[in-house]
């Protein structure tokens, strides 16, 4: 019993242990997010592109937050990770701080919550709103994003951009479903988590 | 030739804001400084593969953006975009991760005060992007020996069989590399609270400080005569 901690300060070995998942989520997560966003190429499927990743990047999100234990530090440095690439490729400040602003909020749901399947399902939820977030610019600077996907993109899928950005409508259809891809993936990771990773002991 | 991680974290952040906001000859203007490097490094053939695949999308792509190609003629336009626009950025970043070992790299970070909260994670994050690919291709191989493809009869019934055949294996290896890697650091005494001391020296020469005012001028030129390059560039062809 002389190895039971009474102070409730938390090892500073789960401290790494931690951080070296971050790191290895983040990079597995900005993997998938990319390949599964890359069927918004085709111009009609733009929409369809967040529930995808919200569906496919579910199973790691569920891994991850079951294994981590310090919420908050690590959704928020595992967001700003995933902000900062989008940054890099190209997105402004705006989506760093959703990112931030999400890893936040999903950190404190985990915290609230509990890892319970409620906790990780609607930290999920948040989190698809992080990656429903990259179009966001076609709305709040229309002009500057087209210009930007002009000098890229050929004419056709500017004109289909460009007719998607009239309408608040399609925004929300994003938003709706990367929720949607997220709700489903939730469920589905569910089943994995308990038919795979629960039984080899990799998650609680 | 080695430079210190800081210029390489000076260019990385310069190269690709221009790179991003910047006429497409000043992103030539500042690839080049990679490529060069690159040559030092003995790379000739990834050099040379870059530049003729990046020649022959930047150029197909000029010439095809503002016709109106079809439904497949977007895909192969789109794709030759992705080429030439996201190529100067991976070289960037390819160099960059190519040449900095990761002691180096944290005795650096170390240098300018940015937490080990941060530099951990980040160091562990850019460690496992060849690791993700690589054991994916692994499962990938393993997978169509049994016959579950990405389009075959089978997945195509059940959609969401293939999330679980290719995703659950690479998320359990992953989390076992993951495992071992945080069983090693700490063995190895890396933990947020302690000083690490670092055998490998890093500082400032020469070629950190040609490096360092050959971004700053391009950058100049950048914001003060835009077109320059552009129009110099017209002039000659």
């Amino acid at each position: 019993m002389s190895n039971v901690r009474s102070t409730g300060k938390k090892s500073s070995n789960t401290l790494v242990r931690d951080l070296v998942n971050v790191g290895i989520f983040a990079a597995l997560y900005i993997v998938l997010a990319f390949l599964s966003s890359s069927i918004g190429y085709i111009p009609a499927l733009i929409v369809f592109s967040t529930g995808s990743i919200g569906l496919v990047t579910s199973i790691p999100l569920f891994l991850f937050f079951s294994k981590i234990e310090r919420s908050i530090p690590c959704c928020l440095i595992f967001c700003g990770f995933f902000g900062t690439a989008m940054f890099i490729m190209g997105q402004g400040v705006l989506m760093f701080s959703i990112s931030l602003l999400v890893g936040l909020l999903a950190g404190a749901i985990l915290k609230v919550v509990g890892k319970t399947f409620a906790g990780l399902f609607s930290a999920n939820i948040v989190m698809s709103l992080m990656s429903s977030s990259m179009m966001l610019p076609l709305w709040t600077s229309t002009e500057e994003y087209l210009e930007y996907t002009r000098t890229m993109c050929d004419a056709g899928y500017v004109a289909k951009l460009a007719e998607l950005a009239q309408s608040p409508w399609p925004l929300v259809a994003i938003y709706a479903f990367g929720i949607l891809g997220a709700t489903v993936g939730g469920l589905v990771a569910r089943r994995v988590m308990k038919k795979h990773f629960e039984r080899i002991g990799l998650a609680k | 030739m080695k430079l210190d991680p800081r210029t390489k974290l000076f260019l990385a952040i310069v190269a690709n804001s221009v790179i991003l906001s910047a006429p497409v000859a000043y992103s030539a203007l500042m690839f080049a400084v990679p490529a060069i490097l690159l040559l030092f490094e003995k790379k000739w053939k990834f050099v040379l593969a870059f530049f003729s695949v990046y020649l022959a999308a930047a150029f197909g792509f000029e010439h095809l953006k503002t016709m109106d190609v079809g439904r497949i003629g977007t895909l192969v336009v789109s794709t030759m975009m992705i080429i030439s626009h996201m190529m100067p950025i991976t070289i960037v970043l390819y160099y960059v991760m190519m040449s900095t070992k990761v002691n180096e790299f944290l005795a650096a970070m170390a240098r300018i005060h940015v937490p080990t909260k941060l530099t951990i994670p980040l160091t562990v994050m850019i460690r496992f992007f060849p690791t993700v690919f690589d054991e994916a291709r692994a499962i990938g191989h393993a997978m169509r020996m049994r016959g579950i493809r990405l389009f075959s009869l089978r997945t195509l019934k059940n959609p969401f069989s293939i999330l679980e055949y290719r995703l659950v294996p690479l998320l359990v290896s992953i989390t076992k590399i993951g495992d071992e890697l945080s069983i090693a650091a700490v063995t190895r005494g890396l933990s947020p609270e302690t000083k690490r001391t670092c055998v490998a020296t890093i500082g400032f020469h020469v070629q950190d400080a040609v490096v360092f005012v050959y971004c700053m001028a391009v950058v100049l030129i950048c914001y003060v005569f835009p077109d320059l390059v552009g129009d110099l560039l017209s002039r000659l062809t």
